[in-house]
């Protein structure tokens, strides 16, 4: 056969399979718009929607290296419900759907490993990329010991010249971007399913995680007009320079989100300027007006708080052991005086501090949790954890075994969590209807479990509201999670509702965390119990303390008995140390009865047994933390319109 | 005429046709492997800059522009005289990028192309299970911490429950959304009432104890074509890719004999 025969052969083949076609037609309203108009919505936001905002998949250049061969389709089957099955083997699928999905894969190296796998080994001639190839072919071990030399190559400054080549890496990054972008306008379907287009920027000075999620709102019209923009070499200014031109240059919207501030050694948060003078008003705007929500709680450890920061917090701890040690890959130890820019109360706390120093919050933003699985599959249920990454997909040693990043130092695979979702209150499911409620901070977060969150802040809300259609009510007479309230001179009121998940733990109790700044200008921070089970019974307060909810976890079977806690806590709280003129935010902490964590889980179902002490710290209270409300002085005439009021 | 043409299999053959050599246009110029003659077209250039201007939210600078060109240059040279020494011969990643192309020009018209209204009711008809709607439900419900109170206020003409911020009545909601608010339990506690005025249970649910009237079931429809045209096409679009690549490959592999030794 010659070779033009042959041509027309493949030819034929190609056209045949191309039957039953007619032109070219309009692009569909998922490729072009954001959902508006396509469905009914409601008045107000009647319901929270699910999703995972921090997914990576088989063209992450750490994902590929740890084992992950799930592309973009799998992960978007997954999210939505369908049983797929794990690289390694294994169906997986959600006991419950979500709503909505951002996959968020590095745009650094955007599937450069998968290519690097796939190279000839006698091209690859970068003695560094070499033996990470050959690590990557020997096994899957020697695999994820070759990911954890690239991340901390990264956070060293030392990738092989190959892999951050700007040019290669664009044309490559372009191909990827245009086919994942069209895979998520067919999975995107008002009403039912949201698919947003996303990626991660990793930037991570010396090891020191200043991570983003970005987070478009547009179909791939719009975000097919950019591709992500890559993390090392760049600086957060940066970021927001090419968001801030996507905007203006296709009028859609884009947003990031900072995640693993507890692996940032201080950095995440930082009261100072990029350039270690004082912090500027135009920087401050600007990361206010692009990072309107953090990832408080993840796969890689809980951001809320450090009991060293809340001494007084009897629930401090939560996913903070482990974590605490130092960056990411471990190559800075962690000392306490950094801890207060690595949590997310304390930098609420910083936000009030600045804003009274330059008149503008950097720090004002909600709180949703994600998972970052790096397995295409995203997982939040303790019962259903597949792993931080495939190489600790369910198998027996996973919860024991050191991890990938500092594992002789103290970090175990014990301390992953499941994996949190973000609840947004939205009118309906569309990109739209959630992005803005993301813009508009309208979003929480939960450690995994599904509990019904509501927080509505106003002046004149009452015991009766309850009665009535107090929804209603939050919304006309109050702001709800995320508001602003500004002061009359009166005590702010609270409607707060928190719903068990509907197919899980009872509620132990809901708090509200309250930071202010004092007169003196310290800034101060308080915990308050104003719900709890049973609280006009056996558990009355003992010496100004909520007695513990008890505990029926059996350790042993990986079960608890419902038979403690609540369905539903409701309380209408009024600030009882209000005091005229104070800068202050208020958020709400809703906490479930104990229940077994995944390593007890995985205990039960691979047959081994732990030591005590992990056991013991694995009776976990999971959680929801709410977007705070801020209470915010009374502008005066010549004030500068605020951040919010300018989006 | 036109519909004549529509359902002729050679006017699809030169359609596809056409579509495909007008995607491999956009590949890239054709390149004799001979030639020293280098020509950056305006084409080109504004292709150069406009990557630049996506990765970056600005245009480049004229340095800028003359380094990207001269890194384009370069490519282009060396790419040249790869060709010329045969270097593209018996090279894995060569050989698999070629075969991705290959199958990514078999998926690729469909990836752009409007199905006609046939083509999707077609598509419809045959994959009906999967747009019938789950089924709704219209209900009011009561709720009780315990199932004695539940019990206990069964007989009431409208029982009063607990206080429980779940919605008191819902309208035709459809069960995926019932176990959403509702959670699983109660969701298929309900499968077991019959439609009428009077309160029925209680049904169990991860909440506790409900009284249910169920006012309403609506069977699970086929849905019509307008209704969920955009979803219908995203279907049809990612089965008539997948669709695409495997019969391409199965024409070509007919033509070949393999021996595994």
């Amino acid at each position: 056969m010659t070779i033009e025969k042959k041509g027309w052969v493949a030819l034929a083949a190609l056209a045949l399979a191309g039957c039953g076609l007619a032109g070219e037609g309009e692009p569909s309203e998922a490729q072009r718009g954001d959902g508006t108009d396509t469905i009914e919505l409601a008045e107000f936001p009647d319901r929270p929607y699910w999703g995972d905002t921090h997914l990576h998949t088989d063209i992450s250049v750490d994902a590929f290296g740890f084992g992950v061969r799930l592309g973009a389709e799998d992960a978007l089957k997954f999210a939505r419900g369908d049983k797929v099955t794990a690289t390694t083997g294994m169906e997986a699928q959600l006991d419950r759907p979500l709503d909505f999905l951002v996959i968020s894969d590095h745009s650094d190296a955007m599937g450069a490993t998968r290519r690097l796998y796939d190279a000839p080994r006698m091209l690859v001639r970068d003695p560094t990329l070499r033996r990470w190839y050959d690590m990557m072919h020997e096994s899957p071990e020697q695999s994820t010991r070759a990911v954890a030399e690239l991340i901390t190559a990264a956070a060293n400054d030392e990738i092989p010249e190959a892999l951050r080549d700007p040019a290669r890496q664009a044309a490559a990054t372009r191909e990827l971007w245009d086919t994942h972008l069209a895979m998520l306008d067919r999975y995107n379907r008002p009403g039912e399913f949201t698919a947003f287009a996303g990626f991660e920027w990793t930037l991570m000075p010396d090891g020191n995680n200043l991570h983003r999620v970005v987070m478009f709102r547009d179909g791939s019209v719009k975000t097919g007009q950019v591709v992500p923009f890559p993390g090392l070499d760049t600086t957060p200014e940066q970021l927001w320079d090419y968001m801030e031109a996507y905007e203006a240059n296709t009028g859609g919207r884009v947003l990031a989100i900072p995640h693993n501030s507890n692996l940032s050694n201080g950095m995440m948060f930082d009261l100072v300027g990029p350039d270690g003078g004082a912090m500027g008003a135009d920087y401050a705007r600007r990361r206010a007006r692009y990072e309107p929500v953090v990832e408080a709680t993840q796969i890689k450890g809980d951001s809320e708080t450090h009991p060293f920061l809340s001494p007084n917090d009897e629930f401090a701890a939560f996913g903070v052991a482990g974590w605490e040690l130092g960056n990411l890959p471990l190559t800075r130890k962690s000392t306490p005086e950094m801890y207060a820019g690595s949590y997310v109360r304390s930098a609420l706390l910083r936000g009030l501090t600045l804003e009274q120093q330059m008149g503008v919050n950097p720090y004002a933003f909600g709180l949703i949790g994600s998972t970052d699985s790096h397995t295409a599959l995203a997982t939040g249920d303790e019962d259903n954890f597949f792993g931080k990454h495939t190489g600790n997909e369910p198998r027996e040693d996973r919860a024991m075994a050191g991890q990938n990043l500092g594992t002789r130092v103290g970090r175990f695979g014990w301390h992953y969590l499941a994996g949190g979702y973000a609840a947004a209150w939205a009118r309906g499911n569309t990109r739209a209807e959630i992005f803005d409620a993301f813009m508009r901070r309208e979003v929480y977060a939960t450690t995994g479990p599904r509990m019904v969150l509501r927080l509505f802040a106003g002046f004149d809300f009452a015991e009766d509201d309850w009665d009535g259609d107090w929804v209603r009510a939050g919304y006309t007479r109050g702001v709800p999670m995320g508001g602003d309230l500004e002061d009359t001179g009166r005590a702010p009121v609270f409607l707060i509702s928190a719903l068990k998940d509907p197919d899980g733990a009872n509620l132990d109790r809901v708090q509200v965390i309250k930071g202010w700044v004092d007169a003196n200008g310290q800034a101060q921070e308080r915990v308050y119990d104003v719900a709890w089970s049973d609280m006009d019974g056996e558990r009355r307060r003992v010496g100004g303390k909520v007695p513990a909810v008890g505990d029926t976890v059996i350790r042993r079977e990986a079960s608890y008995e419902n038979s403690i806690g609540a369905a539903e806590l409701r309380a209408t709280w009024r600030d009882p140390d209000y005091r005229p003129g104070q800068r202050a935010f208020y958020y709400v902490r809703a906490i479930e009865i104990p229940t077994p964590s995944w390593v007890l889980f995985d205990a039960r179902r691979f047959g081994f047994d732990l030591p005590s002490e992990v056991v013991e710290a694995n009776v976990i209270q999971e959680r929801a933390y709410s977007s705070p409300v801020w209470l915010r002085p009374r502008r005066g005439p010549g004030d500068a319109p605020r951040i919010m009021d300018q989006g | 005429m036109i519909r004549t043409l529509v359902r002729d299999p050679l006017a699809h053959f030169l359609l596809a046709g056409a579509a495909i050599w007008g995607a491999l246009a956009l590949i890239g110029d054709p390149v004799d492997p001979a030639s020293r003659m280098i020509e950056l077209s305006r084409e080109r250039q504004a292709g150069i800059a406009l990557g630049f201007e996506r990765m970056m939210g600005r245009p480049p600078t004229d340095a800028e522009m003359d380094a990207a060109i001269a890194r384009w240059v370069r490519e282009e040279v060396l790419y040249r005289e790869a060709l010329r020494l045969g270097i593209d011969q018996g090279d894995a990643v060569v050989r698999r990028r070629l075969a991705t192309k290959m199958d990514e020009l078999a998926g690729a018209e469909a990836e752009v192309v409007r199905p006609s209204d046939a083509v999707l009711e077609r598509w419809l008809a045959d994959n009906a299970e999967n747009y019938a709607a789950g089924g709704a439900v219209s209900f009011a419900q009561a709720f009780f911490p315990n199932e004695k109170a539940a019990r206990e206020a069964l007989g009431a003409m409208q029982p009063e429950g607990t206080p429980i911020s779940l919605p008191k009545s819902v309208e035709a909601m459809e069960l995926t959304e019932i176990e959403a608010v509702f959670g699983r339990e109660f969701a298929s506690g309900l499968a077991s009432l019959s439609t009428g005025e009077a309160w029925q249970g209680p049904v169990r649910s991860g909440f506790g104890w409900h009284l249910v009237r169920l006012d309403r079931r609506t069977a699970g429809r086929v849905s019509d074509l307008e209704s969920i045209r955009d979803r219908l096409e995203a279907d049809w679009r990612s089965a008539t890719i997948a669709e695409r690549r495997k019969r391409a490959y199965e024409v070509l592999r007919a033509a070949y004999s393999v021996e595994v030794e």
